[in-house]
């Protein structure tokens, strides 16, 4: 039987050791007490001492190499030829694992990384594997507890940052809605201050106030975002007949090749797919077209992906796909999210001759289209981010889309 | 190109530089001489500069941290090095009645250029005698200045400036810091002995350490990024006096303070830097200053319990979390 | 001395050395922590000075004081699983190595601040004189404590009020790796005591019968209500000052000198009941374990085989020690928080 050596702890602070060298050879008899190693502490260079009597064998351990406590650096055979019998196995292959007696008293040695923060969190006697090493860091640790012990107590009010911008912005507090855990942040007075003033109620007719869907907070927020964007508009009128020949002949939708051909229109004007960010202008790649659907909880624009590189059959059934999720409100943020142009569609309308619509965050430009006349003719309108469309890239957009609508160019 | 070593090599190098050019500064404690330092801080200097420049006292805190005010106040340069900072109990009436107050009940007619060193902290599970952190009771002591290097550079600079400052400077060496590693440049200059250090830069939440929790509180903030947290650690450096200009100005940016102290958390050092903080920084404030610190418990000798006692990386990102409900 | 009492000597040395020797051992394989001081090479020391009290005695002792805990009655348990840090050591896990404690044997504790010992052993000994009882209080300390502040102020205030207290210097000659001569204007300890008017001997601390007899005489004085005594018990310890320590300032010359008159040893053969010849002590030196086993086999107290036995029986000891402290459970936080409020008594702060 062997038993192991390890490279002892020689002080409490001590995380790896450096085998200066062996004083033995394997095959040396040793006597408990022997000096069988010099062993370089973070203090002092030191003997290691063999604990019991026996013979020393391999494999050793390279000298003057740095070893963590406690990694196994050579054995002691109770006899000569047990000692020697050993073919000496490669260095690099782990340390194999001590009888079960030592097993207990020498823990795994974990990695270098693993031991530097063991020795960070935890010293204790009879350490513990790292695996059980997280128990010890839960949300209930005895620290955090204790700095959690002084938490302000009660809920509601106002901190001092929101009340001193309450004060700069000359806000109403009475008009401030808390977060979710009762407080008004400086995030709520942000909020309040961007948006449109609260309208005034004192001398309405008696109301009743009802939170909207969650949808249409969303869209609430989402739209009142986007005043930040410098927008203008440009419309123009097309001859629909021939598209919409089209669309009867292939059984498709008209919105869905009007925004094919607004795809195919957009890839030759990149610009309009791009979108101004703080870093700069985002060049897309594909064209993501959003169509937007009116449904009982609100506005909503799924998205079709790559309109301009897919057959139209392929689109055709995605677009399936998707306002079906809509009829169920099963749409995902990947479903409405992400789209570089926008359409909206109010055809079903007859007398709204023409209308324009906002540019969602995200995109550059949306298309309004309107009703045709009993000519065929509807008004198109292109809003527009003026930071990243001037009026003659919107206006030449326009000349080409409309020119590819009248001839149905949808390919 | 400036290299790697360890802490207590850049805190040897400090004081091996100084003494071949200043003949007024010697070193006294426990050890310092033959044995080279409990942390070696003082190898090799016995064997250059002879037993009168560094001195191996019998044990007598209180009475040869006295020899050092008396050298310092005929303009010698002591730099007393008390074993731990535990030891330093016995020495704080040199410290705190002396050092501190001689100059200034002299109506300032005496310099003190003493340098007290002392490692102190949890270290490996030394039990409660051993485990202190004296940082609370030097702080509130006017007339003292205390530096906390967390790292070799800064251990190489503050131990140089301590020495060489005419004020009493005590010197607070963590002892789980002597074995790290750093580079350490002789050649830049160095900031302001009181200068805090912002170790990593942030927009959400500032937090302040210093010593050893100022690794801690790094590491946690390259944790906290996974979180969407990004968290700018300001490492005080000193604690007598305190950079307020750097603190307040994050806070200001920031709005959220996490202090991450490893000393007891009921009047210690984050007591004093949370409330400081909040009176220059009140209106800026999103939510209430955090304090994480030790618990006020002595350290039991038992690891586990140990590690218990004080905050580790994992706490201080929890920590920070909560600032964020 | 009795046949029973040099075999109990003989056991509770031979136990320190083994208890000591396997504690290095799991040491360096991390299951002790910390700061780790070994007694190796003093064990007639505490030996001798503890098997001359009584058990109503209070000792009050430093932070090398594994052995003295051991010779006063803990069980090897609980020393052990203490510096193991476990629940069921003899301070529950909270002191480790240098705060060994037990209320029950009055082991009033380790102290590891260096010069605790005297005002706690003179307070004491106060308490002692105020209950008028015939009981008396030892306190160890080091030469490296004799210069600190507390020493002087302590032995003054025992010898003006006569209290019961018998200072034992454990003299080991290093202030950690500071020799006597570098460290004490008046190496010889005990002249010190003179200042105080305290009666004070220098004893070979080798020797156990002879650190026994001295403290037997100078507690039957201290009992007689003269006041305090001193013994200075000139000694050696074989490791380093602690377990990062190699010990490598003193000179191997010194050390080997001193391995010979391992007490353990010495012990052996000063019990021999013919005066060893000059021979005899040239090759044993002065270790106290062999002196006393060759005193045992002189006396016919032991054969060879008895000194195996003994030998397996403390191994045997010490192995359970062992067993026991890595069986044991951790304390948890609870038991942290129940010590540091033992005193409170259940009072519950509103």
């Amino acid at each position: 039987m062997k038993h192991p050596i390890t490279m002892p702890v020689l002080s409490d602070t001590m995380e790896t050791g450096r085998l200066v060298r062996w004083l033995k050879k394997p095959g040396d008899s040793i006597k408990k007490g022997e000096v069988i190693a010099e062993v370089e502490s973070d203090k002092a260079l030191m003997e290691l001492e063999a604990f019991q009597d026996g013979f020393l064998a391999g494999p050793l351990a390279q000298e003057n190499s740095d070893i963590p406590v406690k990694t196994v650096i050579g054995w002691i055979a109770e006899s000569r030829e047990e000692a020697l019998a050993e073919a000496p196995q490669p260095e690099t292959k782990p340390a194999p694992e001590p009888s079960k007696a030592t097993s207990e008293a020498a823990a795994p040695v974990p990695a270098a990384e693993e031991a530097q923060l063991k020795v960070e969190s935890q010293t204790g006697p009879g350490a513990l594997p790292p695996a059980s090493q997280p128990a010890t860091f839960q949300a209930s640790s005895p620290v955090l507890q204790a700095a959690l012990s002084a938490r302000p107590t009660e809920s509601g009010g106002m901190t001092p940052l929101a009340r001193e911008l309450v004060q700069e912005l000359d806000i109403d507090p009475q008009t401030l809605a808390p977060g979710a855990d009762g407080v008004i942040r400086a995030r709520q007075v942000l909020a309040a201050a961007l948006s449109a003033p609260a309208p005034d109620l004192r001398y309405s007719a008696d109301y009743e106030i009802k939170r909207p869907s969650g949808l249409r907070e969303k869209i609430a927020e989402n739209m009142a975002a986007t005043t930040a964007t410098p927008m203008f508009q440009l419309t123009a009128r097309v001859h629909l007949t021939k598209l919409h020949d089209l669309a009867k002949q292939r059984e498709l939708s008209l919105t869905l090749l009007m925004a094919r051909v607004s795809a195919v229109t957009v890839q030759k004007h990149p610009l309009v797919n791009a979108v101004w960010t703080p870093k700069g202008l985002a060049w897309r790649k594909q064209v993501d077209v959003a169509i937007a659907v009116d449904t009982p909880d609100g506005l909503i624009s799924p998205v079709l992906r790559d309109v301009a590189g897919r057959p139209l059959e392929e689109l055709a059934e995605d677009w399936r796909i998707l306002k079906d999720k809509t009829q169920r409100r099963r749409l995902q943020p990947s479903d409405y999210e992400g789209a570089g142009f926008y359409l909206s569609n109010l055809g079903v309308f007859p007398r709204v001759l023409w209308f324009d619509a906002i540019v969602p965050l995200g995109a550059s430009a949306i298309l309004a289209v309107a009703a045709a006349d009993k000519a065929g003719r509807c008004a198109l309108t292109i809003s527009c981010d003026h930071r990243v469309l001037a009026g003659a890239d919107a206006a030449r957009f326009m000349e080409d889309l409309s020119e590819a609508i009248e001839k149905a160019q949808v390919d | 190109m400036a290299d790697e070593i360890f802490y207590w090599q850049a805190l040897n190098r400090a004081l091996d530089e100084l003494m071949a050019v200043d003949e007024a500064i010697f070193i006294l404690g426990e050890d310092v001489g033959l044995y080279g330092g409990s942390y070696r801080v003082t190898e090799g200097l016995y064997a250059k500069y002879g037993e009168w420049r560094v001195r191996d006292t019998p044990i007598s805190e209180g009475s040869f941290t006295g020899l050092g005010v008396g050298a310092a106040l005929m303009g010698m340069r002591p730099v007393v090095e008390i074993m731990t900072v535990n030891f330093a109990l016995l020495a704080l009436d040199a410290i705190i009645n002396m050092a501190a107050k001689v100059p200034f009940m002299s109506g300032g007619a005496f310099p003190m250029g003493l340098t007290v060193r002392m490692p102190g902290g949890v270290a490996k599970q030394l039990a409660a005698q051993h485990s202190q952190r004296l940082e609370h009771t030097l702080m509130n002591v006017p007339g003292l200045r205390i530096v906390v290097p967390a790292t070799p550079q800064d251990a190489y600079w503050q131990l140089k400036q301590a020495v060489l400052s005419d004020e009493p400077v005590i010197v607070l060496e963590h002892e789980l810091l002597y074995f790290s590693k750093g580079q350490v440049d002789e050649t830049l200059p160095p900031p302001p002995p009181h200068r805090a250090l912002c170790r990593r830069q942030g927009r959400d939440l500032t937090i302040i350490a210093y010593s050893k929790m100022a690794a801690l509180a790094e590491q946690a903030a390259e944790k906290l990024v996974a979180q969407g947290i990004d968290a700018e650690v300001i490492d005080l450096r000193s604690l007598s006096p305190i950079d307020w200009h750097t603190c307040a100005e994050s806070v200001a940016r920031t709005h959220r303070l996490l202090i991450v102290e490893e000393d007891c958390r009921f009047a210690g050092a984050g007591a004093e830097i949370a409330a400081t903080l909040t009176e220059r920084c009140f209106t800026q404030l999103e939510v209430a200053p955090l304090r994480l610190g030790g618990l006020d418990i002595p350290t039991p000798y038992n690891g586990r319990l140990e590690a218990q006692t004080i905050p580790q990386v994992e706490d201080i990102v929890a920590a920070a979390k909560q600032l964020f409900n | 001395m009795d046949r029973d009492q040099a075999l109990a000597f003989l056991h509770d040395m031979t136990l320190a050395r083994a208890f000591e020797e396997r504690a290095a051992q799991e040491y360096m394989q991390g299951n002790i922590a910390g700061f780790l001081h070994l007694y190796p090479g003093e064990e007639a020391v505490a030996v001798g000075v503890l098997h001359a009290c009584e058990a109503s005695d209070y000792i009050v002792t430093t932070y090398r004081e594994h052995v003295h805990a051991l010779v006063r009655g803990v069980p090897a348990e609980e020393v052990m699983a203490e510096l193991f840090g476990k629940s069921h050591g003899c301070s529950r896990g909270m002191g480790g190595s240098m705060h060994l404690f037990d209320a029950e044997r009055r082991f009033m504790g380790g102290y590891a601040i260096v010069g605790e010992t005297y005002p706690v052993a003179v307070g004491i000994g106060y308490g002692i004189v105020l209950k008028d009882l015939p009981e008396a209080v030892i306190c160890f300390f080091g030469d490296g404590a004799v210069n600190q502040g507390t020493f002087h102020e302590s032995l003054n205030m025992a010898a003006l009020w006569k209290l019961p207290v018998l200072f034992v210097c454990e003299n080991n000659q290093y202030q950690i790796g500071t020799e006597i001569h570098r460290h004490s204007a008046v190496p010889e300890v005990y002249k010190r005591a003179s200042a105080y008017r305290i009666p004070a001997e220098r004893v070979d601390g080798m020797d156990v019968l002879k650190v026994y007899e001295a403290t037997q005489h100078a507690l039957q004085q201290i009992r007689a209500g003269t006041g305090p005594q001193l013994i200075e018990c000139v000694t050696y310890r074989f490791r380093g000052h602690s377990m990062a320590d190699p010990g490598s300032y003193r000179p191997p010359v010194e050390v080997k000198a001193f391995q010979q008159v391992d007490p353990v040893e010495m012990a052996l053969r000063e019990l021999s009941l013919a005066y060893p010849s000059p021979e005899q002590i040239a090759t044993a030196g002065p270790d106290c374990l062999l002196r006393l086993r060759e005193y045992c086999l002189d006396q016919g107290h032991l054969h060879e085989e008895s000194i195996k036995d003994l030998e397996q029986k403390v191994q045997a000891e010490v192995e359970a020690a062992v067993q026991f402290a890595l069986e044991c459970p951790e304390p948890t936080m609870d038991d942290a928080w129940d010590a540091l409020l033992c005193n409170r008594n259940g009072e519950v702060l509103t």
